[in-house]
C-alpha cells in the first residue's frame, strides 16, 4: 500500500478526534493516557492498522500534554507524569498567571513532544541499541539519580529526605512483584490486611488522595473561606510572551532529551522523566530559590520532558518489541489485533506503516498545542467555578479514576481515602509531599534493580566496575547531591 | 466500545434500561456479565483471547461481557465473591501451576472453582539461547550440563514461565543424574527483562515466546539482540494446526523442528515433556449448573459455527474448544503431570 | 543476603523480598534519629505549646466531608451490588454525595445556591455515567 493512500481525511480525522479525546482524559483527575488507549482499544480492530494507530496515538499524545492542566489550575496532577508541573504550575495559577502558565506549558509540550519524535525517527534503532547497554545496574543508578531530586525538592533538607524515605517504604508494602521478577512473598503487611493489600498500594489512588483529596480536606478544615477569594484571581495575570523562552533553549533541549531517553529505557517509568528534568533545570540555574514559587522555567522543564517521554517510549516498541511506559504496552495490543508483529524487524518490513505513524504523532502534537491554545481561556475559568460545585466533582472524578485504574478495584477508592487523610495529616506535622510521592514513585523499582543487581552479581563494586555509564551516573549523582547541600545551606544562612 | 450504537438507542430508553430485569430471559443467564482475567494486561495474550471469546458470546447470547484486566489475585477475588453468575473468569495454566510452585494467592482451582471449559491455546512458549552461543541445541545445553557447566536460565518464578525450565531439570536428572544442578534459574520479570539478561551475558538461555521473539532469530549473528530458538514446548499437534505462514518469517514447519520429536526434552525417559498454555474459564463453586451449561453450550455452537476459529488463528492462537467437564477431567490430568515433574527435582 | 566479605554477598532468592525494606527501615530510623536530634526542641514545644487539633477548624465541614466521603464508598458497592456491572451503584450514590457536599460547603445557603447545586448533583453523575459506563464500557462500581 501506498503511503498517501493511508494519509485519508480519515487519517486525520482520526488523530485529531484521538488527540481531543486525549487531552480531555488527560485533563480529568483520575483518568489517563493509558486509561484512554485502553478503553478505545478495541475500536481500532475495525479500523485497520494505519488508521488504527492514527487514534491511540492521537490519544497518547493529547492524554500526556492534557495532564498539565489539572497541574497547573488545580494543583492536582492529571497524570502521574505532571507531578513536577504542579509544583510551579500551581503558583503561578495563584499570582494569577494561571493561562501564562498554561500557554507556557502547552508550547514546552509540543517543543518535547517535537524533539523526541526526531529523535525517534532518525534514531530509533540506534538509540535501541544504546539502551540495551542499560542492565540492571545502569537502571538502579538511573532511578538513584532521580531520587537525589527528593533533595532538591525539599524545603527542609532533613525532613524533605525523610518524607522520601517513608515515600519508598510505604510503596514496598504488598508483595514483592513476581511480574517484575520478585518472589511474591509479602512484607510490612499486618496478618489482617492481607487479602487487601497483596499488591499494595497502587500509584493513582495514592496521587490522587494526596494531591486531590487532602486539599480539599485542609480546605474544608478552613471552612471553603476563600471561596471568594479564588475567584477574585485575575484570568490573564502578566501576558504570554514568546519571550519568556529566551535563555530556556537549553532548558528545552536538555528537558526534552531527558524525557526521551527515559522513555527509551524500559521500565524505568514515566514519572522519572519530568522529574529528573525538572531537578536538573533547578540545579543549573542561576536562582534554585525561585523553583516552586511560580518560575516558569520549572514548567518548561517539567512539560517538554513529560512530553519527550512520547517519542521514547515508543523506540523500544518499535525496535524491540518492548514498551517503554505503561500507555505502550497497550499499544502493542493494537499490533497483535492486526497481526503485526513488533521487534527488531519492524521498521524494516513495515516502512510505510512507520512513516504513517510518525506523520500521525506528528499531527498529534501540532493538533494537541492548536485545540489546548484555543481552549485555554476557557479552561482557564474553571478557577472561577466556586468550591462548592466544583469540588465534590473533582471528588467524584477521583473516585472514578481510583476505581477504574486497575478496572474496577473497590479498594484503590479506599487508597484514595488513606492517602488524602495520610496527606492531611501530612500537611500537618509538616512532612513534604513531593520527596513522598517521588520515594513512592521510584521505590519498587529501585528494589528490584538494586536487588536483582546484587543477585546477578554478588558483590557492591558491581555498581562502581560495571560500564563506563556506571560510573557517569555516579558524577551525575554527586553533582546532583552537591548542588542539593550547597543549596541547602544557602536557603540556612538567609534564613539565619 | 463495541457497544456504540447499541448504547446511543439504549441512551433514548434510558429509564427503561435502568428497570430493565437482571437477568436476561433466554439462558437465564445475567444480561450484564464482567469477565474478569488472570492478567493485568490489556495488550498480551490473556486480554486478547478474552476479548474474542466474549465478544462472540455476547454476539451469541445477546448480553454484555465486559472484560476487566484486575490480574490473578484480584480476579480470583471477585469470582470467589460472586456466585451469581454476575462474574466470571478466564485464565491459563498460570492458575494451577502457580498453586503447584506454592506462590501466595493460588489455591487449588479443582477444589474451589468450577474448571472449563477451554477455549484456546497459545502455542508461542519457547527457549532462546544467543544466536552465537557454543549451545545451538537443547542437546549441547544437557551435555553442557552433564560436563558441569552452569547453565542459567532466565525465568519469571512460579508458573507458565518456570515449567518448561522444570521440564529441562527433569530431564537432565533423568538423562544424567546430578546434572540437573548445573542447571539453574535467574528469576526476572517481563520479556524485556529476559531479553536484557541475555544481552547483558547474565543468562545463557531465556524463557520467551515465539511471538514476541521471533524477529530477533532472524538478525544476524554478528548482532548482540540476535538469538535462536532451542525449544518449543508445544505439542506437535498443536504447531501442526496453525496457520502454515506461521508467524512473522518462520513458517509453522520451521517452527515444528523445535518441537517433540524433533527437540527432546524427556519427560519420563520415554516419552517427551510438552506443554501447550490453554486458556479458559474458571466459575464460581456455588454458580448455577445451568448458568454453566448455558455458556458452555453457547460456546459449542460458536465453535462449530467455524468463524471464531479464523480469528483465533489469524491471531496466532489454536482454537481448543473442550466442554466443561471434559476439560476440567483433561486440565486436573495435566496439572497431575506436572505435579510429579516439580516433586521429582525439588526431591533432591 | 549474607556476607561474603565486606563487598561480597549472596542473595537467596527466597528471602530477598525483605532486603530492601531492611535497608529503608534502618534508613529511615536513623533519619528520624537526627530530626529528634536536631529538631527535637522545637518539635517538644510545638507539641506543649501549641493549640491541640482538632481545635480552631470547622467541625462541620471537616468531619462531615469525611463522614459523607466514608458512607459514599461504603454504599457505592452495595447499591452496585442491587444491579450488578451497570455502574449504578456509583450513578445513584453520586448524586445525593454531590448534593449533600455541595450544600455542606455552601457559605450562603438560600434558593438559587441550592438549586445550582441541585441541578449539578443530577448533572454530573448522568453525564459521568452515560460517557463511562455506557459509550465507553468502562467497569464502575
Amino acid at each position: 500500500m501506498e503511503l498517501l493512500s493511508i494519509l485519508s481525511p480519515l487519517f486525520f480525522g482520526l488523530v485529531a478526534a484521538g488527540t481531543v479525546v486525549g487531552i480531555i482524559f488527560g485533563a480529568i483527575p483520575g483518568m489517563t493516557a493509558t486509561m484512554a488507549v485502553a478503553v478505545c482499544l478495541p475500536l481500532t480492530y475495525s479500523l485497520g492498522l494505519e488508521n488504527g494507530l492514527a487514534l491511540l496515538l492521537g490519544l497518547y499524545v493529547g492524554g500526556i500534554s492534557g495532564g498539565l492542566v489539572p497541574a497547573i489550575l488545580l494543583n492536582i496532577p492529571g497524570t502521574p507524569s505532571s507531578i513536577t508541573t504542579t509544583l510551579d504550575g500551581y503558583p503561578m495559577t495563584q499570582n494569577g498567571e494561571g493561562e501564562r502558565a498554561l500557554k507556557i506549558g502547552i508550547t514546552s509540550s509540543l517543543v518535547g513532544g517535537l524533539i523526541s519524535l526526531a529523535a525517534l525517527y532518525l534514531f530509533a534503532p540506534a538509540l535501541a541499541d544504546f539502551a540495551i547497554k542499560f542492565s540492571y545496574i545502569e537502571k538502579f543508578l538511573i532511578i538513584f539519580f532521580a531520587l537525589t531530586v527528593m533533595a532538591a525538592l525539599s524545603s527542609s533538607l532533613l525532613i524533605g529526605i525523610f518524607s522520601g524515605f517513608l515515600g519508598i517504604f510505604i510503596s514496598l508494602i504488598g508483595a514483592y512483584d513476581i511480574s517484575r521478577g520478585g518472589n511474591g512473598e509479602l512484607r510490612l503487611v499486618p496478618e489482617f490486611l492481607e487479602y487487601y493489600l497483596e499488591s499494595g498500594f497502587s500509584l493513582l489512588p495514592v496521587l490522587i488522595g494526596l494531591f486531590g483529596l487532602a486539599t480539599i480536606l485542609i480546605d474544608a478544615e478552613h471552612g471553603m473561606k476563600d471561596a471568594k477569594e479564588l475567584s477574585k484571581i485575575k484570568i490573564g495575570g502578566a501576558p504570554f510572551k514568546l519571550s519568556v523562552f529566551k535563555g530556556q533553549i537549553i532548558n528545552l533541549i536538555r528537558s526534552s532529551s531527558i524525557g526521551t531517553f527515559v522513555g527509551i529505557l524500559p521500565g524505568v517509568g514515566g514519572s522519572a522523566a519530568s522529574i529528573l528534568a525538572y531537578s536538573q533545570e533547578k540545579n543549573f540555574s542561576r536562582n534554585p530559590d525561585k523553583f516552586g514559587k511560580g518560575a516558569p522555567e520549572g514548567v518548561i522543564a517539567s512539560e517538554s520532558a513529560n512530553n519527550g517521554l512520547t517519542g521514547g517510549a515508543l523506540v523500544p516498541l518499535l525496535s524491540l518489541g518492548i514498551p517503554g511506559d505503561s500507555t505502550t504496552a497497550i499499544l502493542i495490543g493494537a499490533f497483535t489485533l492486526q497481526g503485526i508483529q513488533v521487534g527488531p524487524l519492524f521498521i524494516g518490513n513495515n516502512p510505510i506503516t512507520w512513516d504513517a505513524m510518525i506523520i500521525a504523532m506528528l499531527v498529534a502534537n501540532i493538533v494537541m498545542f492548536l485545540v489546548m491554545v484555543f481552549a485555554i481561556r476557557h479552561l482557564a475559568k474553571v478557577v472561577t467555578v466556586p468550591k462548592n460545585i466544583l469540588f465534590p466533582i473533582i471528588l467524584m472524578m477521583c473516585v472514578v479514576g481510583a476505581y477504574t485504574i486497575n478496572y474496577g478495584v473497590m479498594f484503590d477508592v479506599w487508597t484514595l481515602l488513606i492517602f488524602g487523610l495520610f496527606g492531611y495529616l501530612a500537611h500537618k506535622i509538616r512532612l513534604e509531599i513531593a520527596p513522598f510521592i517521588i520515594g513512592f514513585i521510584l521505590g519498587p523499582s529501585a528494589e528490584i534493580y538494586f536487588v536483582k543487581s546484587l543477585e546477578s552479581f554478588g558483590t557492591f563494586s558491581i555498581f562502581f566496575t560495571k560500564s563506563w555509564i556506571a560510573v557517569l551516573l555516579w558524577v551525575l549523582i554527586a553533582v546532583s547531591i552537591a548542588f542539593s547541600i550547597s543549596v541547602a545551606r544557602k536557603k540556612k544562612r538567609i534564613v539565619d | 466500545m463495541t457497544g456504540l450504537f447499541k448504547s446511543i438507542a439504549a441512551a433514548v430508553g434510558f429509564t427503561a434500561m435502568v428497570a430493565s430485569p437482571i437477568l436476561a430471559s433466554a439462558a437465564d443467564l445475567p444480561s450484564n456479565i464482567r469477565l474478569v482475567i488472570g492478567s493485568k494486561s490489556t495488550g498480551g495474550d490473556t486480554y486478547q483471547n478474552s476479548a474474542i471469546i466474549a465478544d462472540a458470546l455476547a454476539k451469541k447470547l445477546d448480553i454484555n461481557v465486559k472484560v476487566d484486566a484486575v490480574g490473578s489475585s484480584e480476579a480470583f477475588k471477585a469470582l470467589q465473591r460472586d456466585s451469581r453468575g454476575t462474574t466470571i473468569m478466564i485464565f491459563h495454566d498460570q492458575s494451577y501451576l502457580g498453586n503447584l510452585y506454592g506462590v501466595r494467592g493460588y489455591d487449588d482451582i479443582f477444589e474451589n472453582y468450577v474448571v472449563g471449559p477451554t477455549v484456546a491455546i497459545n502455542p508461542g512458549n519457547a527457549y532462546l539461547v544467543p544466536k552465537n552461543s557454543p549451545m545451538q541445541s537443547m542437546e549441547d545445553v544437557f551435555a553442557a550440563a552433564a560436563a558441569g557447566v552452569r547453565v542459567r536460565v532466565a525465568i519469571q518464578a512460579g508458573g507458565v514461565s518456570e515449567i518448561g525450565f522444570s521440564a529441562m531439570k527433569n530431564a537432565a536428572r533423568i538423562m544424567n543424574p546430578g546434572s540437573e544442578a548445573n542447571i539453574v534459574p535467574v528469576n526476572t520479570g517481563s520479556q524485556a527483562d529476559k531479553n536484557q539478561l541475555m544481552f547483558d551475558g547474565q543468562a545463557d538461555v531465556i524463557n520467551g515466546s515465539v511471538q514476541a521473539n521471533e524477529q530477533f532469530t532472524h538478525l544476524a549473528a554478528s548482532d548482540q539482540k540476535a538469538m535462536r530458538f532451542v525449544w518449543l514446548t508445544a505439542r506437535e499437534e498443536t504447531i501442526e494446526q496453525a496457520n502454515p505462514e506461521g508467524m512473522g518469517n518462520t513458517t509453522s514447519e520451521e517452527l515444528l523442528a523445535f518441537t517433540t520429536p524433533n527437540v527432546s526434552v524427556t519427560f519420563d525417559g520415554s516419552t517427551d515433556f510438552t506443554f501447550d498454555k490453554e486458556f479458559f474459564f474458571l466459575f464460581n463453586k456455588d454458580m448455577d449448573a445451568d448458568q454453566i451449561a448455558a455458556i458452555d453450550a453457547a460456546l459449542k455452537e460458536i465453535f462449530e459455527a467455524g468463524e471464531i476459529q479464523k480469528t483465533q488463528k489469524a491471531s496466532f492462537f489454536i482454537p481448543n474448544y473442550k466442554p466443561q467437564a471434559e476439560a476440567s477431567a483433561y486440565l486436573k490430568a495435566k496439572r497431575d503431570q506436572y505435579r510429579q515433574v516439580i516433586d521429582s527435582i525439588s526431591a533432591n | 543476603m549474607s556476607f561474603d566479605s565486606p563487598f561480597h554477598v549472596t542473595v537467596d532468592f527466597s528471602s530477598s523480598h525483605l532486603i530492601f525494606p531492611t535497608i529503608i527501615a534502618v534508613i529511615l530510623g536513623v533519619l528520624f534519629i537526627s530530626i529528634l536530634i536536631t529538631r527535637g526542641s522545637t518539635i517538644l514545644a510545638t507539641v506543649t505549646n501549641g493549640t491541640w487539633w482538632p481545635a480552631g477548624i470547622d467541625h462541620a465541614r471537616f468531619f462531615g466531608t469525611l463522614a459523607l466521603t466514608v458512607i459514599y464508598f461504603l454504599a457505592m458497592p452495595s447499591v452496585g451490588d442491587i444491579f450488578p456491572n451497570t455502574g449504578l451503584g456509583f450513578y445513584l450514590c453520586s448524586i445525593p454525595y454531590l448534593f449533600a457536599l455541595s450544600t455542606l460547603f455552601l457559605r450562603e445557603r438560600n434558593r438559587r445556591t441550592l438549586m445550582i447545586a441541585g441541578a449539578n448533583a443530577l448533572i454530573a453523575p448522568s453525564v459521568v455515567w452515560y460517557i463511562l459506563s455506557e459509550l465507553f464500557n468502562i467497569s464502575l462500581p
